[in-house]
């Protein structure tokens, strides 16, 4: 193989798929990617860690010497990232090394056959739809701070995607760690009518959201199966991600969203926001907990830690039921708050113990519920 | 068949009724799942002659044991771990069956695959029990009971075997709830009742209280569970030691351990009693080969890599003694392994007197965790004060 690219582009798609890559791998071939050059004057690079895998078409100056080697993805990340802004850079192999020319630099690097390298196997992707990436960004950002990263319960360490009837078809995204669950409605795609429920991966998440920022006014093509998601951005020649699902069955959540809740506080979720933050600088790591007392159109959060004193803020808020007293973990109730933008946030409360919902109106895509702490 | 030690991994108790509080707020739902008479019934099912009569699935002659005996058997007083010898004079017409254990572990693989259906959290303690964490109700059954029956259908449907069940807010009721009413039965301790049912309950039904702990304890005027609570901790300490934590709160039907699925292995094993006491020098070393040919095989199959090799030996007036050697890494090969059993035995020739049993463990396991404390990783994050919505 033998091609040379702008430093720009190869730093940019390497950038791209060098995350998917671990750091520490047992089984040496995936700390690598795979740089496969056609005769058409394409590069395209690939990595991957077995369960989810990102590939990235690339415009070559010039492919001298089409052909495909694996090489330390890390390091020609780096090497990349320091050549001079503008350089060409030459792309070569031979016995077993692939050379690495820019400018006066020049790079000899160890390679592994291309044939070892690991390809997901994606199989047939009988769900297609797409998604503007705006949405499907906005729909990653609203649940997956509540993805559970407890291993013991793998079937929560992802964002559940599945279809649903209720007034109109729809899309929803959920996510949950037990403790606060976030759902994501939108319309229903054309073509995503009887797909499988799916629970797509944190790491895969992740790195989608990462690509995701940088072509957010296309569409994304998604194609999934039951055990295979695949999601490729900016049409021919752009990103791919294919990733395994999880292979597990989310719990039945719909059952511990409120429908009940009687207590309406509306509150401005951003000052809201910043009361709790600073009452919850008092609270120490075990006692997390901050306190709501509700009055009529008042509430007061307080914190006590038997370390760090005690500290109290009130806010104005509009309530009109009686009054009563409800715990919550600061960081939650903080991500959610974070999540919500405009005016005014929904709480809507039952008591001390129940799950209460938030969200900002009844209009909203987005909904959380969260559980209190007892206080 | 439980093999688990119940003192060992639990958690510190509260000197006041802090800790009841914890418990009372029942977050989780376990249910324990035991097969009623298990290789006996087997047996049964699988030899139609069999059935109705007392079986008791071991050796019959001279050393052997019971190893499993029939409702039918356990009429007569046949138990389980019984010298076959004392099972066949309070039964004389027991039927002795020789064990069958590639179909039991069949049926174990699949009564484990139905448990499975409804939640990753499973626990096996043996071939034919486990306990189940359903908190988290992933199926959408609605409740822990109803999960309990599906689970005792589907058992019957699919092994034509029955399994009894106990359902509670954690693992020592839910095992004493599968114990109420077997055969073929199911239990349920709510939250809030646990307390007056372990009040109820003589303490030789505790997990974790034998025969010599229940002498004990009627020495100490203690009789049932009501007994055990009106104890407080200072004097529990005093007279069981390390064991007085779990007492306190079982007596007060509190258990905090969590539900394992991957319970670490921390050792592997075996041993063998002989059919006539050995003690001379070749014929020790003769049987030492043939347990770490056993041994090995188990350590090979399970993947483990330990450091510490430990040989047991117990006399014929029951005594036991035990010496271990660690190296400071693990044990690479048969060889090596066998090399240091070798040195251990003969570190204790010539013997005082026969023995009746050689054991031979690997421990020490690389990924084990020695002091227990893989306890707070395995815990599903269950904040105490944290509410769950699952």
């Amino acid at each position: 193989m033998k091609a040379t690219i702008e430093r720009a582009t190869l730093l940019r798609c390497l950038s791209h798929v060098q995350s998917v890559v671990e750091r520490r791998n047992t089984i040496p071939i995936l700390s690598n990617v795979l740089i496969d050059a056609d005769a058409g004057g394409s590069l395209k690079v690939m990595a991957t860690d077995l369960d989810l895998q990102v590939t990235e078409n690339m415009a070559a100056a010039s492919v001298e010497m089409p052909g495909a080697i694996t090489v330390s993805a890390h390091l020609l990340f780096d090497i990349a990232r320091k050549l001079p802004e503008g350089s060409q850079v030459s792309l070569e192999t031979a016995d077993n090394r692939m050379a690495v020319k820019a400018g006066r630099s020049r790079f000899s690097l160890p390679t592994l056959p291309r044939d070892d390298f690991p390809v997901i196997v994606e199989g047939d992707l009988p769900t297609s739809f797409e998604l503007p990436a705006k949405t499907l960004a906005e729909l990653i950002d609203r649940t997956r701070f509540a993805i559970s990263t407890e291993e013991t319960r793998y079937y929560l360490n992802g964002i559940f995607l599945h279809v649903s009837d209720e007034d109109q078809p729809v899309l929803r995204a959920a996510a949950t760690d037990g403790h606060r669950l976030a759902r994501f409605t939108l319309p229903r795609p054309d073509g995503a009518e009887g797909m499988p429920d799916v629970i797509v991966p944190r790491k895969a998440v992740a790195e989608l959201r990462k690509l995701l920022e940088e072509s957010l006014d296309a569409n994304v093509q998604i194609d999934l199966s039951a055990s295979k998601i695949r999601f490729t951005m900016g049409g021919e020649g752009g990103v791919v991600l294919t990733s395994k699902l999880i292979d597990g069955t989310f719990p039945d959540y719909s059952r511990v969203i409120p429908t009940g809740n009687d207590k309406l506080l509306r509150i401005d979720p951003r000052s809201f926001y910043e009361a709790v933050d600073r009452v919850a600088t008092i609270a120490t790591e075990k006692t997390r907990a901050v306190k709501m007392s509700l009055e009529t159109d008042k509430v007061t959060l307080s914190v006590s830690s038997p370390d760090n004193g005690t500290a109290a803020e009130e806010l104005a808020a509009d309530y009109g039921s009686d009054g009563f007293e409800i715990g919550f973990n600061a960081n939650y109730l903080k991500d959610i708050l974070g999540q919500i933008d405009g005016d005014t946030a929904e709480l809507h409360l039952a008591d001390a113990g129940a799950p209460t919902l938030i969200r900002k109106d009844d209009k909203s895509q987005a909904l959380y519920v969260l559980m209190p702490m007892r206080v | 068949m439980d093999h688990e030690n119940p003192q060992s991994d639990a958690a510190e108790p509260a000197n006041d009724g802090h800790s009841l509080e914890e418990e009372s707020s029942g977050l989780r739902k376990i249910i324990h799942v035991d097969m009623d008479a298990f290789f006996a019934s087997v047996e049964q099912r699988d030899n139609p002659e069999l059935r109705g009569k007392p079986v008791a699935v071991g050796g019959a002659g001279g050393r052997g044991v019971v190893a499993a005996a029939s409702y039918e058997a356990r009429k007569f007083g046949v138990r389980s771990a019984m010298p076959s010898v004392t099972a066949k004079r309070l039964c004389p017409d027991l039927i002795f069956c020789k064990s069958h254990f590639e179909t039991y572990r069949e049926v174990s693989q699949q009564i484990r695959a139905i448990f499975r259906h409804f939640t990753p959290h499973v626990e096996p303690l043996s071939l034919d029990e486990a306990y189940l964490d359903v908190s988290d109700d992933l199926r959408g059954i609605g409740s822990a009971t109803r999960i309990a029956q599906l689970i005792r259908k589907r058992i019957q449907e699919e092994t034509q075997l029955t399994a009894s069940a106990g359902v509670s807010y954690n693992k020592f009721l839910a095992k004493l709830a599968s114990d109420q009413n077997k055969p073929d039965g199911l239990c349920v301790i709510r939250p809030g009742e646990g307390a007056a049912f372990v009040a109820a309950l003589p303490v030789r039904r505790f997990h974790g209280i034998g025969p010599k702990g229940a002498e004990k304890m009627a020495r100490l005027g203690i009789e049932t569970g009501a007994d055990l609570a009106a104890k407080d901790i200072k004097f529990l300490r005093s007279n069981f030691g390390s064991f007085a934590d779990y007492l306190f709160r079982a007596a007060r039907g509190i258990d905090l351990r969590p539900v394992r699925a991957n319970r670490i292995r921390k050792s592997v094993g075996g041993e063998r009693t002989f059919n006539e006491d050995i003690s001379s020098g070749a014929a020790l070393r003769d049987t030492l080969e043939r347990i770490v040919d056993i041994v090995w095989e188990r350590i090979e199959n399970a993947k483990a890599e330990g450091r510490t090799i430990t040989l047991k030996m117990k006399f014929n007036d029951f005594t036991q003694v035990t010496r271990a050697r660690s190296l400071p890494r693990n044990v690479t090969d048969k060889d090596e392994f066998r090399s240091i059993g070798r040195a251990l035995l003969e570190e204790m020739l010539p013997l005082p007197m026969p023995i009746r049993l050689m054991g031979l463990t690997l421990s020490n396991l690389a990924g084990s965790n020695t002091d227990g404390s893989g306890e707070k990783a395995a815990g599903p994050g269950r904040d105490v004060a944290q509410l769950s919505l699952l």
